[in-house]
């Protein structure tokens, strides 16, 4: 169905093309119809059922991917659009049985009840520390302001992504002590 | 709900997009796709054809001329020019209006031109492309063309462009010596479109007002420029009589309509406080006591 | 990192403490099942065709086109599916109700935007609508009936035929002498008040993947559904329509069937015989002469249960919430088990958000006349209330309008010694969508009468909290009850919690600060709500909502330890984020001396789990499904302690169990592990088989019980200049009984009081004047967000309760203060001009309006 000749890629309509991505880390060939949001493709292509749809349309976060390090609502790109880019999804967040810091901080402080809306937490709040490791609370809550909990009433969200901030730095502290005690 | 099905073309060049417009006679550009596939997730509309323009080069450029002045190519996200130094610099109203679009996750993927291209009423970049005068770049088989902001938004989701025309840069012409502007908007939540919301620009000169530009947003089918409260503040000094009689003139002279979110009297009211208040913070800017 | 430790090691004293949650490590993680991420191999998708009029006919409908499109591979439409289903029948059958017989798809006449005409079944959900957009459907629009003012009125067009008009209910109840009362006051004080539609709006829509298994014919419903029993009982109910003779061959030919259905109706009759001759018998015989038709679908529903082949078998794994929303039974549920059975194959159907907003379920609008006596120093005697519900097209089933009005009346004094109190309630029928509880059901009965006690305050000039205090039940009138019947005792701590809030409010330094912000022109205001809910309430509480209703909520729990020592608890409790996986194993554990990982919870599987139909809601997870796994657990106990005194030859008063290890008190080195007793026990007992010991206990509902109770204060400052609202501080002071866990308890209570804050300032489930949805997208329904709600700060008392029964509710409270709370504040704050608010949703024009800034359109 693809035809690559004149130098683009053109499908068909109703048509399929093949997309090429890093997923967590792991390089993946996917054939998709170009109608297919890219949470489509996540979650039924590539199984990956932990990234959830909320809306479709944008506005309720709980899509919320890393791409390319940003976050983005799956819901709101076509899987066709993430065609040579590498994409984290929540199940790119542990490792092994480890929780990343932002998990370990959320359990922590309790910060989700049924949980749908975390991917898009999770996600949102890995891109918010990487960009500003220690956000005040009002950049928090402005930052969180782009995905919905029903459950929560955000409390327990906010002094997760908190939480987080600590269990960084005290990992990254450790690793200046142990580098400061290896170089002496 | 699940997108209708339709044709997807990546071209690699302007020339095979041009192509394929003139191929398909229901085409769709695409850069960020954050306009466009809310509304084929909800299939309010069905293109036969998506052009998605990202992988074109040269679009996602911001340049500055040696006259100070801005242009923003077409495939520039929002959170480059969130993040732009030049942008501060050379296009501040633009720096400033950015991080009212949305939330951050939609910044990273909408685009300032694709923004200006769909004409939302509700959306912040043609109001602020009214009021600081820009100019949109159109190109076509014909040739390049240029369009004043001011003859760009001709109604809801309507502009200027014709069926052959790829919008592919906006240009925001250098700000001269005591320019001074705010963005103010209230929105009912954090991120949502705006209530109301209003970009002012205002030229001072010997602590007169010399010109005067107040563009709105979310008050009619096209950002709009109040052209009878600007007359008022020209050649006034600035003070707060004479801004609330600005407010007093945008009141009674905008005609939006209600929604689920507001009445019409509510926007012409909060349209009045918002001049009240854009016109205050953009003199406070200057250092001009009121 | 203690705590963690605790958390494995087993040393008992869980309950009480933030146990982390057990639930995390898959939700956290990406690897949690919720029903959209089961897709079993060959799956179909369905979609519906749902109507874009309000109130119309059906002429005509043509499928050919859709049928023959590329990928589809049923489509059904409401004629057809009313020759293989049978239509909902109601459940709350009040004398002088009209409830209406409807079917999964409208055949004849849709009733409001978004009712379900027919369903495409196709390879995916995609080529669904696609094929949905080739139905050619003939509407002639009927006059639509968009409000309870239209309703009323006798020229509205009727919506159900058979009822006489869009009146659907109209009941008056009086208790004590209302007339005298009202005449011999010094003031009557009377105030309408408004509510507009709100929506559940769980994050996760609902859900329903019919299994079909290809070889034995076996369906297994997967669904987001807080009761997976009664799904399961109302699928086989509504998806079977054999005729009677056959149902009565095989019903009468299988003996095995005949006897255990004898059985457990000799067994339930005779427990409940005397609760249920109280029950629904005269609304039934009132359905069954308003609508004969009634008659022949209940025999042909009885008939086909009975003599159905085989039941489906309903499981739900995680889901995303549901507030009331998905405790019902849903139309959709109905249409796609009968079609994936009828078709043979395997069908999911995933609302999506603009479905859920639409026909996903609607709550709380409701109009009530509050008229209160009350003597010059502030003490109120009488209250009269007219209270009309806006069902809109179609009750929620089970539990619909007839129902929570029967809770808001039950409810309606409120914590306050009223000598006499009278009740109207009327249901009305409008052609919006489908109306069902939502979080504390009758929480506009807190609402209208925590406003009126303000109203009342403000007219005699005196302050919220003296005419609260005043007027409130104490320990000092203990034992009372309710006017309305329900028993009073001390769990009905609320002035306890009214003091302690005054205590923590800071009420001088408040006034101080209002009074320098009214200097700089600024607009502050401060609310407080008090009152008392059910959860579970006392033993006489649902029979006051409904004789007979008691019966029907019993709550089993059953205790398991297998061969291999492993301990597992059985619940019909069906978790939606409310923690049960960790609470129940602090529960558990406590009484078993485990530590909280060696606890396993079994849930939401009908082949598993205890029957029992109401599955989780109503506050009931804590006291009454928490209650039943501590009988449980203690119960186990007993069993394994005796079992393991015979081993450790020693009195069973002197055996205790720590850390997982059973030993004569002071000596645990010579102790045994579970799983060394259980194997002796299955050893001792082979035909103990798998399980070495089993115990089955249930909670009573007309057992033991209590109140939950709470007071919320709000401060708000408003900004006159552009009507918004903010919130600086939010307090809550609450009294649920011991608590379980304190994080989750506090999240509870937040939650709700975010969710109540929506209701006044965001949240609108928007019409227009002909009955068309104008807010069925996430840009027009808005949720708050992390920036809208702002800081709670929850207090606890743990008022002991007399009985056996420690644990009160918590899971609806939140919802129920903070609508009252802050338009409370948002009155006091406004209160300088003269405004009385009345009304629950007050975006800003709506404010600037009230305060005289603007004129409405």
């Amino acid at each position: 169905m693809t035809d690559s000749t004149s130098q683009g890629v053109r499908v068909a309509i109703g048509g399929s093309t093949q997309i090429r991505c890093v997923v967590n880390g792991e390089a993946v060939i996917i054939e998709t119809e170009v109608r297919r949001s890219l949470s489509d493709v996540i979650r039924q292509e590539l199984g990956l059922t932990g990234t959830h749809l909320g809306c479709e349309h944008g506005v309720c976060g709980a899509c919320t991917v890393l791409l390319d390090g940003e976050p983005v609502r799956s819901c709101l790109m076509l899987g066709v659009q993430a065609d040579g880019t590498e994409i984290t999804t929540i199940e790119g967040l542990a490792d092994g049985d480890i929780y990343h810091p932002v998990q370990q901080a959320m359990h922590d402080s309790h910060g989700f009840q049924c949980a749908f809306c975390a991917p898009g937490f999770l996600m949102t709040t890995v891109a918010l520390l990487e960009r500003n490791p220690h956000p005040s609370e009002e950049e928090i809550r402005n930052e969180l302001s782009g995905n919905l909990c029903r459950c929560t009433g955000y409390q327990s969200i906010i002094d997760g992504v908190t939480q987080a901030v600590v269990l960084i730095d005290a990992a990254d502290n450790a690793i200046t002590n142990a580098t400061e005690a290896g170089n002496g | 709900m699940k997108s209708p099905a339709f044709a997807y073309a990546r071209p690699e060049s302007l020339d095979e997009a041009f192509q394929l417009l003139a191929e398909h006679e229901d085409a769709k550009i695409m850069a960020g796709g954050q306009s466009l596939l809310p509304v084929l997730a909800l299939r309010l509309g069905s293109p036969e054809l998506i052009v998605d323009i990202s992988r074109i080069s040269g679009l996602d450029t911001i340049d500055v001329d040696a006259d100070g002045n801005l242009t923003i190519g077409a495939m520039v996200r929002h959170s480059a020019v969130e993040e732009s130094d030049d942008v501060a610099v050379f296009a501040p109203l633009v720096a400033e209006a950015a991080p009212y679009i949305g939330h951050r996750a939609i910044r990273n993927r909408g685009t300032t031109v694709g923004s200006i291209a769909h004409a939302d009423p509700a959306a912040e970049m043609p109001a602020v492309c009214l009021a600081t005068d820009a100019v949109m770049i159109a190109q076509s088989p014909r040739g390049r063309r240029e369009i004043p902001a001011a003859e760009f938004f001709v109604g809801f989701l309507e502009t200027a462009l014709e069926a052959d025309e790829i919008l592919i840069a906006v240009r925001f012409p250098a700000v001269p010596v005591g320019t001074t502007g705010s963005v103010v908007e209230l929105s009912r939540r954090h991120g949502d479109y705006a209530l109301v919301g209003l970009a002012t620009r205002l030229l001072v000169a010997n602590e007169v007002i010399t010109d005067a530009a107040l563009a709105f947003l979310s008050v009619g089918p096209t950002a709009v420029r109040v052209s009878e409260a600007e007359a008022v503040l020209v050649g006034e000094r600035p003070s707060a009589e004479l801004f609330n009689e600005a407010a007093r003139v945008v009141s009674a002279t905008l005609q939006p309509a209600a929604d689920v979110h507001a009445s019409a009297n509510y926007r012409k009211h909060l349209a009045g406080v918002l001049t009240r208040r854009g016109l205050a913070r953009a003199i406070a800017r200057l250092d001009v006591s009121i | 990192m203690v705590e963690q430790s605790k958390q494995t090691s087993g040393l008992g004293g869980f309950v009480g403490t933030s146990v982390k949650r057990v639930e995390d490590r898959r939700l956290l993680t990406g690897t949690g099942q919720f029903v959209a991420d089961v897709l079993p191999k060959d799956c179909l998708h369905a979609a519906f065709l749902r109507s874009p009029y309000p109130h119309a006919n059906i002429v005509r409908i043509d499928t050919a086109a859709a049928r023959a499109h590329k990928g589809v591979v049923t489509v059904v439409t409401g004629a057809e599916l009313e020759q293989i289903t049978n239509p909902f029948l109601p459940f709350s059958m009040l004398p002088d109700l009209y409830t209406p017989l409807y079917y999964g798809l409208s055949s004849e006449r849709v009733r409001m935007v978004g009712d379900p005409v027919a369903i495409v079944v196709a390879v995916s959900r995609a080529v669904a609508e696609d094929a949905l957009e080739l139905i050619e459907v003939d509407y002639e629009a009927l006059p639509p009936v968009a409000s309870i003012e239209q309703a009323l009125r006798p020229t509205s067009e009727p919506i159900w035929p058979k009822a006489k008009g869009n009146l659907l209910y109209d009941h008056t109840d009086s208790f004590g002498e209302v007339a005298d009362v009202f005449a011999k006051a010094d003031h009557v004080f009377t105030e309408t008040f408004t509510c507009p539609r709100q929506s559940n709006q769980p994050m996760e829509t609902r859900g329903t993947l019919v299994e079909v298994d290809p070889v034995t014919g076996e369906v297994t419903v997967r669904s987001a559904t807080q009761s997976p029993h009664m799904l399961r009982w109302m699928m086989a109910a509504f998806t079977e329509r054999q005729g009677p003779i056959k149902s009565l061959r095989r019903f009468l030919g299988d003996s095995e069937r005949r006897s255990g259905f004898a059985a457990g109706a000799k067994a339930f009759v005779g427990e409940k015989g005397d609760a249920l001759k109280d029950g629904d018998n005269a609304g039934m015989i009132h359905q069954i002469k308003t609508d004969p038709a009634m008659l022949r679908h209940l025999g042909r529903t009885l008939m086909g249960v009975t003599g159905k082949d085989r039941y489906v078998t309903v499981v739900a794994d995680d889901i995303g919430g549901g507030f009331g929303a998905k405790g019902s039974v849903a139309r959709e549920d109905i249409v796609v088990g009968a079609v994936a059975m009828a078709i043979g194959r395997s069908v999911t159907w995933i609302e999506d958000r603009v479905e859920n907003l639409t026909d996903g379920g609607q709550a709380r609008e409701e109009e009530m006349t509050l008229s209160i006596a009350a003597d010059a120093d502030g003490t109120v005697r009488g209250l009269k209330v007219d209270l009309t519900i806006d069902q809109g097209a179609y009750p929620g089933v089970p539990i619909g309008a007839a129902m929570i009005s029967r809770m808001m009346q039950v409810m309606q004094p409120g914590s306050y010694r009223f000598e006499a109190f009278e009740q109207r309630s009327r249901i009305v029928a409008t052609n919006k969508g489908k109306y069902v509880p939502y979080r504390g059901p009758w929480a506009n009965e807190t609402w209208a009468r925590e406003r009126m006690m303000n109203i009342v305050a403000r007219r005699l000039g005196i302050s919220q909290t003296e005419i609260r205090r005043k007027n409130m039940y104490g320990d000092e009138h203990y034992p009372a009850a309710m006017l309305t019947g329900p028993t009073l005792d001390v769990t009905m701590s609320v002035r306890k919690t009214l003091d302690r809030a005054i205590e923590l409010a800071d009420i001088e330094g408040f006034e101080a600060a209002r009074a320098t912000a009214a200097a700089n022109g600024r607009h502050l205001g401060i609310g407080f709500a008090s009152y008392h809910e059910a959860a579970p309430g006392p033993p006489n509480y649902w029979d006051c909502i409904n004789p007979g209703t008691s019966a029907l909520l019993d709550q089993p729990a059953r205790a398991t330890i297998g061969a291999d020592g492993k301990v597992k608890i059985w619940t019909s409790q069906m978790p939606h984020g409310q923690s049960h996986q960790t609470t129940y194993a602090q529960i558990a554990a406590d009484q078993l001396g485990v530590g909280i990982d060696d606890i396993e919870l079994i849930y939401g599987n009908t082949a598993k789990t205890p029957f029992e139909l109401a599955g989780t809601g109503g506050s009931r997870g804590g006291p009454v499904g928490g209650g039943a796994v501590r009988k449980a657990g203690r119960s186990l106990r007993k069993e394994l302690i005796d079992f393991s005194a015979n081993l450790l030859e020693a009195n069973p008063d002197d055996i205790t169990i720590a850390d997982g290890v059973i030993h004569v008190a002071g000596v645990p080195a010579k102790g045994l592990t579970f799983a060394e007793v259980a194997a002796k026990a299955v050893q001792h007992d082979p035909s103990r088989g798998d399980l070495a010991f089993d115990v089955n206990e249930t909670y009573l509902s007309a057992g033991d019980g209590g109140w939950s109770v709470a007071t919320h204060v709000c401060w708000v400052e408003v900004d006159l200049e552009t009507g918004f609202v903010s919130i600086p501080r939010y307090l809550v002071v609450e009294d649920c009984g011991p608590i379980i866990n304190p994080a989750i308890v506090d999240g509870q209570v937040r939650g709700g009081v975010a969710q109540g804050i929506g209701a006044v300032l965001y949240e609108k489930s928007a019409y227009d004047e002909d009955a068309n949805l104008q807010a069925t997208t996430y840009m027009d329904y808005l949720i708050p967000t992390a920036t809208e709600i702002p800081v709670i700060e929850v207090e606890h008392i743990e008022t002991l309760s007399p009985g056996e029964n420690d644990f009160r509710g918590v899971g609806e409270g939140g919802m129920l203060g903070a609508p009252a709370a802050l338009t409370n504040a948002i009155d006091d704050a406004l209160a300088s001009r003269g405004v009385f608010i009345t009304e629950q949703y007050l975006p800003p024009y709506r404010i600037l309006e009230l305060a005289g800034v603007i004129d409405p359109d």
